[in-house]
Parts: C-alpha cells; sequence; structure tokens
C-alpha cells in the first residue's frame, strides 16, 4: 500500500498489444470467457451436482425404484428410461442456462464485460457454448451410467451422427431459451423456481418415465402436445427405433423435434441478441 | 480526433443534452458536461439523483433517450466499441466473477483488454501489491470482505491506464485506509495524465479530489463549478457558536441578536452569524457572549461548506460524513 505508481509495473509500461482483426479477437475474446465459466463449475457445489449427482439419482431411482412397478411391452425398462432421461437432461439445460445468465447478470460482471472493448456478440456467444459444454458433461454421466447399467441402444452409425445431431440442435434450442429466460427473470431463485414450476412437471408428462398414452386424459393431452414429447420420443427413435404412437408430434416425432428447436432458436436467438445487445 | 495527443485544454468527455428515460420516468435531464483532460470532475447528488444513469451512458452501458455525448472524441453510441478502448469503468456496485479468485478475476480482465498472459501476469502482480490484495488474492471473490471487493473491483479496472477513468462512488464502504489509497491513487493517476471522472455523495470527497464539481439533483443540474466557486454563490464565511444544551442555544441567541443577524439550526444546537470581517466578526462574537454564562461546547470561525450550497441549492440536505468518524482526509 506505500508502492507509488512509479514503483509499480504500471499498466502503460506494458505496451498494449495490438488489436488482431475482429474475427481473431472475437475468438480470443470467447474462449477466454467460456473457460472462464468452466472453472466456476467446481466452485458452485450446486451447478456440479446438478449435472452430476441429480441425473445420477435420477437414474437410479427409476430404475430401481419407481421402474420395478413399470411395465413397457416389447422392451426393458432401461431402454425405455433412459433415452427420456436424455430427453430430460435437454429440457433441464433451459434451468441451468437460464441460472447461470440471471446470476452474472445480477452480479454485474456481465456489465464489467460489457463495458470492455470486447465484442458484445463474444459474450453471449461464451455464455451459450459454456452452459452446452457443462450440459454435454451432465448428458455423457447419464449415457454413461445407462449403459453400465444395461441401457442397450440399437443405433447404426448413421444413425449415432444423427443422435448426436439432434442431442446439440435440442442443447442449442434449450440452452438459447435458458438465456433469454435468465436476462428476462433476472433472478436466478425466479429462474430456480420456474424450473421447478415448469420444466420438471413438462418433463414429467412428456412420456419420460411412463407411456403419455396411458395416462389420464388431462396429463394426456399435455403430454400429446408438449414439446418435450416430441424431444423425447425423438430421442426414443434414434436410439431404440421405437415408434411412439399417440399426437401427429409423436408419431413424427424427429421432425416434430427439429421444427420446435428451430422455432425456439427462431425466437430466442434474436430477442437474446436484441436485449443483450441495448440493455439499460 | 487522435487521442494519443490530447492536449491539456481539450475537453476529454463532453456530453449535451442527454436524457434518458426510464418510461415515463426521466432519470436524467438534459445533462450537458465538458471534462477537460488530466482534471478531476465530480458528480455531486444525493440518491436517486441520477450518478449513475449518466455514468453508465457515457460508458457505453446504456443509450441515451436523446442527446449525445463523446468520449476523446468517439461518439458513445456509434462509436462505442473506441469508446470502450479508451475509457475504464469501475461501477457503484463491484462488478466480479464471484466464483473466480481476486487473482484469477484481475487476469482474467488485463486477458479481455488483449494482453497474452506473460505480461497480464505482471500487471496483475503489481495491482495486487499496490492494492492490498495479497492476504485474499487466492479466495472466492464471494467470501470476502465488501472493502476488499471494492478494491479489487478498482484494481480491475486498472488493468490498462486509461485515458479517462469513471468511478461511480469509488469509496463507498471503504475504510479510512483504503479510501486513502484510492484517493492517492486517483491524485496519482491524474498526474499521470489520466481524466477522472467520479460520482459521490461526500461533500469532503468532491471537494477534496475534484477541480470541477457539478451538483445534480433529480436529473438536472443544480449548480457547477470549482469547489470555491459553489462555496461563494452560498454566500461569506461564518461564525458558527455552538451551545451544550438547548437553554445554552436560548441564551446565545439572546446575547447576539442585538447586535448581529443570527440563523439557528436547533438540531446542531448552532448559532451561525455572518462574519465578512473575519477576526473581528469573531472577537465581536466572544466578546459579546462573555458573561452571559451560557456554556458553549465549540466557537469558531467557518467557511461555507458544500453542505451548505447543497441546502441553498436543493432544500436538501445530501448525505455526508456527519456521523461517520475519520472520514476527514489524513495528510501523511
Ligand atoms: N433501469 C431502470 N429502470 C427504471 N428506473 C431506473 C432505472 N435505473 C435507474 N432508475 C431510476 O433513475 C433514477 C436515477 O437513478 P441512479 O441510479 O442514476 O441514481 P444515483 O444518483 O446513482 O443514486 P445512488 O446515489 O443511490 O446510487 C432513480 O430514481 C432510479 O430509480
Ligand atoms: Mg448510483
Amino acid at each position: 500500500m506505500t508502492m507509488t505508481l512509479a514503483s509499480m509495473t504500471r499498466p502503460g509500461d506494458e505496451p498494449l498489444p495490438r488489436r488482431p482483426g475482429s474475427l481473431r479477437r472475437f475468438l480470443r475474446e470467447t474462449g477466454l470467457l467460456i473457460v472462464r465459466g468452466l472453472q466456476t463449475i467446481p466452485r458452485v457445489p450446486q451447478r456440479l451436482s446438478d449435472v452430476t449427482i441429480q441425473p445420477l439419482v435420477f437414474t437410479l431411482l427409476f430404475l430401481y425404484v419407481f421402474g420395478s412397478a413399470i411395465h413397457i411391452k416389447g422392451m426393458s425398462y432401461q431402454n425405455y428410461l433412459l433415452p427420456g432421461l436424455l430427453g430430460q437432461s435437454l429440457a433441464f439445460g433451459v434451468i441451468g442456462a437460464g441460472v447461470a445468465t440471471a446470476t452474472d447478470f445480477n452480479t454485474g460482471v456481465i456489465d464489467r464485460f460489457r463495458s470492455l472493448p470486447v465484442t458484445r456478440l463474444s459474450v453471449i456467444s461464451s455464455q451459450v457454448i459454456g452452459q452446452i459444454l457443462e450440459q454435454i458433461l451432465g448428458i455423457v454421466i447419464v449415457a454413461g451410467m445407462g449403459l453400465a447399467l444395461g441401457w442397450r441402444p440399437h443405433m447404426s452409425p448413421f444413425g449415432f451422427v444423427e443422435f448426436l445431431l439432434l442431442m446439440l440442435l435440442g442443447l442449442s434450442a434449450f440452452t438459447w431459451f435458458g438465456v433469454l429466460l435468465g436476462m428476462i427473470v433476472k433472478s436466478s431463485d425466479a429462474m430456480q423456481g420456474i424450473g421447478f414450476a415448469i420444466v420438471f412437471p413438462l418433463s414429467f408428462l412428456a412420456g419420460t418415465f411412463v407411456p403419455i398414452a396411458g395416462m389420464k386424459l388431462i396429463p394426456r393431452t399435455i403430454g400429446d402436445w408438449d414439446p418435450l414429447s416430441a424431444l423425447v420420443a425423438s430421442v426414443r427413435h434414434v436410439t431404440q427405433g421405437t415408434n411412439t404412437t399417440g399426437s401427429w408430434q409423436l408419431a413424427h416425432p424427429v421432425v416434430s423435434m427439429i421444427f420446435w428447436c428451430f422455432l425456439i432458436i427462431a425466437v430466442c436467438v434474436p430477442l437474446a441478441l436484441r436485449r443483450f445487445m441495448n440493455s439499460n | 480526433m487522435s487521442n494519443d495527443a490530447i492536449r491539456n485544454d481539450e475537453s476529454v468527455v463532453v456530453a449535451k443534452g442527454l436524457s434518458k428515460h426510464f418510461g415515463d420516468f426521466v432519470a436524467v435531464d438534459n445533462f450537458n458536461l465538458e471534462v477537460k483532460a488530466g482534471s478531476i470532475v465530480s458528480l455531486l447528488g444525493p440518491n436517486g439523483a441520477g450518478k449513475t444513469t449518466i455514468v453508465r451512458m457515457l460508458a457505453t452501458l446504456s443509450e441515451p433517450t436523446s442527446g449525445s455525448a463523446t468520449v476523446c472524441g468517439y461518439d458513445v453510441v456509434r462509436d462505442a466499441d473506441a469508446v470502450r478502448g479508451v475509457v475504464s469503468l469501475t461501477g457503484q456496485f463491484a462488478a466480479l466473477e464471484d466464483n473466480l479468485t481476486a487473482q484469477e478475476n484481475l487476469l482474467l480482465m488485463a486477458r479481455l483488454r488483449g494482453y497474452p498472459k506473460g505480461s497480464a501476469t505482471r500487471i496483475v502482480e503489481g495491482l495486487i501489491d499496490r492494492f492490498d490484495i495479497g492476504e485474499f488474492r487466492d479466495k472466492l471473490v464471494k467470501s470476502v470482505s465488501g472493502g476488499q471487493r471494492r478494491r479489487v473491483d478498482l484494481a480491475a479496472s486498472l488493468v490498462v491506464q486509461p485515458k479517462v477513468l469513471m468511478l461511480d462512488e469509488p469509496t463507498t464502504g471503504l475504510d479510512p485506509r483504503s479510501r486513502q489509497v484510492v484517493w492517492s491513487t486517483i491524485r496519482e493517476l491524474v498526474q499521470a495524465g489520466v481524466t477522472l471522472f467520479l460520482t459521490t455523495q461526500y461533500l469532503e470527497e468532491a471537494d477534496a479530489l475534484a477541480d470541477h464539481i457539478v451538483l445534480i439533483d433529480h436529473g438536472r443540474v443544480v449548480a457547477a463549478g470549482t469547489p470555491s466557486e459553489l462555496k461563494s454563490q452560498i454566500g461569506d464565511q461564518r461564525v458558527d457558536v455552538v451551545g451544550v444544551d438547548a437553554s445554552a442555544v436560548v441564551l446565545i441567541v439572546d446575547a447576539l441578536s442585538a447586535t448581529f443577524q443570527v440563523v439557528v439550526d436547533h438540531n446542531r444546537r448552532t448559532v451561525s452569524v455572518p462574519a465578512p470581517h473575519d477576526l473581528a466578526d469573531l472577537a465581536a462574537v466572544t466578546s459579546a457572549l462573555s458573561g452571559v454564562g451560557a456554556h458553549i461546547d465549540e466557537i469558531a470561525l467557518r467557511r461555507p461548506t458544500l453542505d451548505d450550497a447543497f441546502l441553498a441549492l436543493t432544500g436538501q440536505v445530501p448525505e455526508s460524513y456527519e456521523n461517520e468518524p475519520a472520514m476527514k482526509e489524513v495528510t501523511p
């Protein structure tokens, strides 16, 4: 504290590096910000458990506790449940991305980034990419766990690529949706609340754990048109070759899921970008 | 304008008719400002006056509803990126990543400013020394104290030596020692050619640091000028007599009102009389009081303070250091 500016390494002494071209700048800044996001994961126990322990608990709980009372015609419960859980992980990405975004906006750290000569696009893309990476971690854990416990997907190499692309599309759509929600509600508690009040029940009605066809009228109607049902049914279709019956979207799950995802992206990305670029 | 060649009389920050509306609410109304290179301008105003809103517009975080502003010649809306290159901002609330350590936060800011890892590390070490961060450098920012956070936040805006440094209430919540560090850092930065724009609710701070003060209230400029110009708008110096209790105040008023025009502030138990003739007036007051038998706490010749300025110009008393001890600047 007794040092004077003259005696310390003054910022001005370090020559400011030449600014690289805008694409290099964008990539560099995005990279730095993604690393910053990933660095913080292990330090927030809740975030870590959301993508690791929680999916593990769900898998075990449904496979061995509720699963013992659920019988799906023509397939093992593992093969029914795992695609459902993978679809559910995608949907929970909304909550994860929303909470992370709301937190960033609340702590003011986004304002700090926005006040730096950093391309604004890199701030929001790093948010989205970082979240997608975090969700992928959770999905890999669920899939690995499932495989170890007897899940047997039936996919051709082409089917596997289709599976990966669908997952990635779903992740992008739900993450952008979460980022937008996070910016709108601006509070991580409210984001958790929305997660539990809306995403949670919708993901349960989506044929994740039990077939929609066997549900009572009201949940069945919701499940028939729930976008998450298309998600779950399409994952089930590409991994197990299962065809779901019911509403049109359930009979054509892959097309429906692609439709839903593009719709979400087409609505959320411009809104999120606009909000981000000129928020007050 | 080339920002390498800022002459001393050049205006570095210029705001013309800057306004900000939130819906129907007018937070800032037709704000004009010129900040000369190398000077310290302080925006002074009570809660809700619009200080933060003005700083955010000048730092490109918020777009003006109308009017315009330039920093180093760059328009804050059209050339926002260029403005961000020359401005460093420390906002009112610490803007750090809670789940990174102090050192990691600073490093991230330096890297985002474009420095490669090596020089970024050197810069960060310098800042850690200067702001006395060493003790908690490896603690997560979420678990350090408010004042410590504030120091990291200030350090974060000095990873480069900016052309213009904007500080929104930089010393709120700091202990006297840290406040001294901030004040001396500000002065050294100005020596080094940095232009300072800072907001404060503390009159002493504006008085001690600023070359030019802009007093705002309800989004409008109430008065502007050098600290002494502002004070002289309020009138001459005066003698303040503070009684020990209410009955003493009555005695004092009785004794003085015959010869002087007295102003009584019962809350502060203070009786003031104008003192255009310095010591002669002080002497007259003391002799008028002798033999009256009033118990007196304090008797002093005072120049008007910014408190008086504020009271006179806006009709309300701003927050002051009044209840916080040790706020006066200690000259080492
Ligand atoms: N995003 C916003 N939406 C609506 N009103 C706002 C918004 N930001 C600020 N205001 C209002 O604008 C006015 C000025 O706020 P500002 O934060 O600029 O005050 P300030 O001078 O910085 O106050 P303080 O000393 O408390 O920090 C306040 O009345 C505030 O309620
Ligand atoms: Mg403020």
